[in-house]
């Protein structure tokens, strides 16, 4: 039986596979222990170690020294401990390890791990009652079920009071005429005022000139100025004339009369 | 630690165990009993231990590890049947724990 083989492989795996930690094993692998037990040759090795490295530690002592050695060395007890101690917190909440072979019942179809889980962290239950860090805010004083309710209340009393007026033309009439002629009704009534007797046209021969056009009204532009040409006679006399008083024409003095 | 982790570890110190001959195959069945395994074994890996069983003739507890190996044992089995185990041997062993 190799039993320090079969320490070595365990220990060794531990280390390996994070199951336990140099810690665990400088716990019980005490510095006293590895005095009185680890040979001088590997405490030079070990001391060499720990003088050219920046941090000593847990890790760099299982390292330097390395399992093998300690489960060598060491006290099988020892590292058996450490095993068992790994192993108890490896199983964590399975079923408590027995020191003795387990026997069951041939019939008893009692499978071994029917031991309960480890009970469920007690959660401390969060207190509802607000911090008050801030401003005070009243907290609202209906569920959110009471409010939907009387919201759909509302909306139901206030239907009746919200009827629509008949609706309005909103947009202009069309441009038919029929609005117009409807509203001529409402016209005040207006004088029809009677065509001028218009003179018919005379029809113009070919050979008339035409009485618009400038050229054919025989004036020519010299003979304007003589068919304008008045008078003396014609003129108005405007210091004689009584339409052009003003209100002050009773000054004497004949200010404010306009010439 | 991942229960990957932990199944890897109780994988190998079995298989240290039966390779240094902590334990015998024997050993392991006595806490693997058969209705341990019968709880815990998936039905093929049963049908293969029988089927193994059948084609040579005995059922044997190494026999039985052939087929059931350390990986499956830790795999299917509950780490505490395997500890059992491995802390049997060592009291046979008369490995205690506290004292130097």
């Amino acid at each position: 039986m190799n039993l320090k083989g079969f320490f070595v492989t365990t220990l060794s795996q531990a280390l390996d596979l994070a199951i336990a930690t140099p810690e665990d094993v400088l716990r019980h692998v005490t510095p006293d222990l590895l005095s009185q037990h680890l040979p001088r040759p590997l405490w030079a090795r070990l001391l060499t170690a720990c003088m050219g490295a920046p941090r000593v530690d847990a890790q760099l002592i299982v390292d330097t020294i390395g399992v093998p050695n300690l489960c060598e060395h060491i006290p099988v007890s020892v590292i058996w401990t450490c095993i068992t101690e790994i192993a108890q917190r490896a199983l964590g909440g399975e079923s408590a390890v027995p020191t003795r072979p387990v026997f069951t019942r041939p019939s008893g179809a009692v499978p071994l791990s029917m031991t309960p889980p480890p009970p469920a962290e007690q959660r401390v239950a969060a207190s509802s009652a607000p911090v008050a860090v801030g401003p005070t805010i009243p907290a609202p004083a209906q569920s959110l079920s009471d409010v939907v309710a009387a919201l759909e209340a509302d909306e139901r009393t206030a239907a009746p009071l919200r009827s629509r007026s008949p609706t309005q033309q909103r947009f202009r009439g069309s441009s038919t005429g029929i609005g117009r002629l409807s509203a001529a009704a409402n016209r005040r009534p207006q004088a029809t005022a009677s065509p001028a007797a218009e003179p018919a046209p005379a029809r113009r021969s070919p050979g008339d000139a035409d009485p618009y056009d400038e050229t054919a009204t025989g004036v020519g532009k010299d003979d304007w100025k003589s068919a304008l040409a008045v008078e003396d006679e014609q003129l108005v006399d405007w210091s004689a004339a009584d339409e052009t008083l003003t209100s002050n024409e009773t000054r004497d003095d004949g200010v404010g009369r306009k010439r | 630690m991942s229960s990957d982790q932990r199944q890897a570890w109780f994988a190998k110190m079995m298989e240290s165990g039966l390779e240094n001959q902590v334990f015998a195959p024997q050993d392991v069945l006595a806490h693997a009993t058969p209705d341990v395994l019968a709880s815990h074994l998936p039905p093929e890996l049963l049908s293969r231990v029988l089927a193994s069983s059948l084609a040579s003739g005995s059922m044997t507890p190494e026999r039985v590890l052939e087929t059931v190996t350390p990986e499956l044992l830790a795999k299917h089995l509950p780490h505490g049947v395997l500890w059992a185990c491995i802390a049997a041997a060592a009291a046979r062993a008369g490995v205690t724990t506290g004292a130097v």
